[in-house]
């Protein structure tokens, strides 16, 4: 709904709701490997929390089109 | 005797109500066992000084198994707009629905002073038949500055640091860093447990305009 608007927007979601989320034709998501409730990692790991953020704005920036992204998480 | 199907039940708002274990209510009863059995295993690891990531790994796919179903907002295309500048030069904003507030700004979901996350549990039916609102929170607020509740997640996770659902310290700094142009006044949340229609109703009538307000170019969006 923000895009017909024209803004330009990132979801970022844990990849527990992949299926439901990628069905929604979302212009760009990036999935992260967290359970739910913690989508941008576990408390006070700061670091990861700014290179989650850092993925999410660069496909922000740079999507051309439609994009989907993992980001990693429990070392997998 | 409690049957499994009665403990699984329990789990998912009732007498054992447990929000990270609730997708159990959806499992089978052997993929329930079988869920329990893998935990132990993962749990002596842990006893035994290893890495809990196996076990987070473990109730991630218990979880997705159940919640990453497509749901009944499904859709054959959608809209993309290209943000169309730097995020240097852009304006960028923050709509999440984990449903942080500012300490003394609270909503009050029905009327309700200070309604506790307790409550918001409780009465889960009720929010999901609400029409939400929208918390505006100034970027001049520090993440300590929140209050979090929302009936349909485990909010004990933002309660320590509210980054993990609402990173307003890591957009500010982004801001400060020059890595996006400005962050907008006002970052957004809302409990995103509400009624869906109702949802893309205010969406549409009220919340867009206040966002275009903003001058915001591109949202980071935080689904909970």
């Amino acid at each position: 709904m923000l895009e017909e608007e024209g803004i330009a927007t990132v979801v970022i979601a844990t990849e527990v709701f992949e299926e439901r989320l990628t069905s929604m034709k979302l212009p760009r998501i990036l999935f992260t490997a967290y359970p739910m409730g913690r989508p941008l990692g576990y408390p006070n790991q700061k670091e990861v929390q700014e290179q989650i953020l850092k993925e999410g704005l660069r496909l922000l920036e740079e999507s051309k089109n439609f994009t989907i992204k993992h980001f990693g998480g429990n070392d997998r | 005797m409690e049957s499994m199907k009665t403990f699984k039940e329990a789990l998912s708002y009732g007498d054992r109500n447990n929000l990270n274990f609730k997708f159990m209510a959806h499992l089978s009863d052997e993929e329930a066992a079988d869920f329990i059995e893998r935990s132990f295993d993962l749990m002596e690891d842990l006893l035994n000084g290893k890495s809990p990531n196996a076990l987070r790994n473990h109730i991630i796919e218990g979880q997705k198994k159940v919640y990453s179903k497509s749901g009944k907002f499904s859709y054959e295309t959608g809209f993309f707009h290209p943000l169309g500048k730097s995020l240097s030069e852009a304006t960028i904003g923050l709509l999440t629905s984990s449903g942080h507030f500012l300490k003394g700004e609270d909503p009050m979901p029905f009327g309700k002073e200070a309604m506790k996350q307790e409550e918001a549990v409780a009465r889960i039916a009720d929010f999901l038949r609400e029409r939400p609102q929208l918390s505006i929170i100034p970027k001049t607020a520090e993440s300590e500055d929140l209050e979090v509740r929302h009936g349909g997640y485990d909010i004990s996770g933002a309660e320590l640091d509210a980054n993990i659902t609402f990173p307003i310290d890591r957009m500010k700094a982004f801001e400060k860093g020059h890595q996006i142009g400005t962050l907008s006044d006002d970052l957004y949340s809302f409990v995103g447990a509400c009624a869906q229609g109702a949802l893309k109703e205010v969406m549409k009538n009220n919340w867009i305009d206040q966002i275009k307000d903003r001058g915001i170019e591109g949202m980071v969006l935080v689904p909970v």
